[in-house]
């Protein structure tokens, strides 16, 4: 099975992304509603990322979900900085494990919440 | 009138039980009979000490007549009778044991008899009385064993054997081995906090407001999510179903109780289902929000049969129920329910559907797949209809994208949905419910009670 992990695009992070040839990768759902980027994994960084965030999982077409939110942010940050979507992308989120565990055990008693009008 | 027509069902029982003293002056005469009192304490897991129920929410439901026609913790011979056949001793199904659970210890400081009165205080407060009729001992662990079944005794549905990481089976095996059994008077009707008050509908009332609205057919949506749009999708599809015309109204009815760590929180969940209404996607006339109190049994099958219970007590006529009904793990088949409502499960007591046994229900089950976006019909589908590949949303997809920041598109949660849970996020700093929401709640409670 190929696996992949999904960034997605808001507006922000559609504007640091301009220009590059990662454009072109931009991949729609929802009618066109949600934009993303499916960046690859394979079977090794897989089981890198289940052994080191016990609440990773796999769905079933092959999705790795549930990793802390300071994995995902990076993973973006990663991707943007390589302009790539292949493997060396989660190599450069795992080569800061321990920096992102220390966000995640934050991040589970707190996430600063968008900056949205509520009433 | 059309023969066709279906009719408001009864309670389950005949009759709705109502145990709630208004009345001020009875209610300290009764509460000044007692003799001696006890505060109710959380139910805390046999191992790790966190809470996992308070039977201060089952003595709100039995009063309140959500569980008619059971009107107090259970005798022993009722427990047996449900253990082997989900039958209470006056017949009628039922699929939970439900009982006043007290340490030996407590047993021997209270030194209550049968045919004592015990007042029952809540966070200090006079709340309830329980006339002792029997006082018997329980293996605790054994009760949850034979509460929820096991492949061998089961094999039409429970496919693993129990343990304890089902929730459930971790709240029965967590109580304490003393039963107190007899009738619970509420003597202090405790006052909902915001924003739960709103949402409250115990049977009579929910009924009242049926009749009011002129709901002759109305259909059950259960919850402990926060909708986005395939929930909504099923409620105004499934509400199709009804008899010569669709359902009148759609009841959403929350489950409240012990949160489990990355549950929404229950505030988020009531007021966003109250969004769906309030701004149109499904009209207000036809829409109710409403709550019923209860830590999850996560039964499936079981689960569903109270349920049916509850929904027909508050006076509905039809109830969704979905693949994975009030599931946790793989303990049961994942259609389960289904085929409890359709073709019964002997080994539990139904060798025909609850709504066609003796004694059994009335409420009408609409069992319902899912609906999710298909980017070919260009709208939302359901499962069994569109014939293209349609874009699933998994949970855990859809709550990765909250956590993250990033607003979901309407087509999958609704902007004022998606508002109300930031509404809460911002209030509790989390999404989601973290150990600091798990705890509070079951210090704090949803209720407050005044001095009697
Ligand atoms: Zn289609």
């Amino acid at each position: 099975m190929a696996y992949f992990m999904v960034v997605l695009l808001d507006d922000s992070r559609m504007e640091k992304i301009k220009g590059t040839d990662l454009e072109k990768n931009i991949k729609y759902m929802f009618g066109g509603e949600l934009r993303l980027l499916e960046v690859e994994v394979n079977e090794e960084l897989k089981d890198k990322i289940l052994a080191e965030f016990e609440t990773a999982r796999v769905d079933s077409r092959g999705a790795i979900t549930d990793v802390p939110v300071a994995f995902m942010r990076e993973l973006f940050n990663q991707v943007a900085e390589k302009k790539s979507l292949g493997p060396e992308v989660v190599e450069g989120v795992l080569a800061k494990v321990n920096e992102i565990k220390e966000l995640a055990a934050k991040e589970s008693e707190y996430l600063p919440p968008p900056e949205i009008e509520t009433e | 009138m059309s023969r066709l027509l279906i009719e408001r069902p009864l309670p389950h029982g005949g009759r709705l039980v109502e145990r709630v003293i208004e009345d001020k002056k009875v209610a300290q005469k009764l509460w000044k009979s007692c003799k001696t009192t006890y505060e109710i304490k959380p139910t805390l897991h046999y191992e790790t000490g966190v809470p996992v129920r308070n039977v201060y929410r089952e003595i709100m439901s039995i009063c309140y007549g959500f569980f008619s026609p059971v009107e107090g913790s259970m005798k022993q011979a009722e427990v047996e009778r449900i253990l082997k056949e989900r039958r209470l001793l006056s017949e009628w199904i039922f699929p939970y044991p439900l009982i006043f659970d007290i340490s030996k210890d407590d047993l021997n400081k209270l030194g209550v008899e049968v045919g004592d009165r015990l007042g029952l205080t809540l966070k200090g407060k006079p709340f309830a009385i329980l006339d002792i009729e029997e006082i018997y001992e329980i293996d605790p662990e054994e009760l949850a064993f034979k509460t929820f079944g096991d492949p061998e005794t089961n094999p039409e549905v429970v496919r693993e054997k129990f343990d304890k990481k089902h929730p459930g089976w971790v709240i029965y095996r967590s109580h304490q081995p003393w039963v107190l059994a007899g009738k619970y008077t509420i003597i202090n009707p405790p006052k909902f906090k915001a924003p739960f008050d709103r949402f409250w509908f115990p049977p009579r009332k929910a009924r009242e407001e049926f009749e009011k609205r002129g709901w002759r057919t109305v259909i059950n949506h259960q919850t402990r999510n926060v909708p986005h749009v395939g929930h909504e999708f099923l409620m105004k599809c499934a509400a199709f179903t009804g008899d010569v015309e669709p359902c009148h109204g759609i009841l959403v009815n929350a489950v409240i109780g012990v949160k489990r760590r990355g549950d929404y929180p229950d505030e988020a969940i009531v007021e966003a289902h109250e969004a769906v209404n309030k701004y149109g996607y499904i009209k207000p006339e036809r829409h109710l929000v409403s709550i019923v109190l209860w830590d999850m049994r996560y039964g499936n099958p079981l689960e569903s049969l109270l349920h049916g219970i509850i929904r027909q007590n508050m006076g509905c006529t039809h109830h969704m129920f979905g693949r994975d009904h009030a599931a946790v793990g793989e303990y049961y088949d994942k259609f389960a329910t289904q085929i409890l409502w359709t073709k019964g499960i002997p080994s539990f007591g139904f060798p025909a559907p609850p709504t066609d046994v003796p004694y059994g229900l009335l409420i009408r089950p609409q069992n319902m797949r899912e609906f999710s976006y298909c980017p070919t019909c260009k709208e939302m589908a359901y499962s069994e209809t569109c014939g293209h590949k349609r874009e699933k949303l998994s949970g855990s997809f859809l709550r990765g994208m909250v956590a993250e920041g990033v607003q979901p598109p309407s087509i999958i949660m609704r902007p004022e949905v998606y508002k109300v849970v930031v509404k809460w996020w911002k209030k509790f700093g989390y999404p989601f419910c973290n150990e600091k929401y798990v705890i509070n709640k079951e210090k704090e409670l949803e209720v407050e009670l005044e001095d009697l």
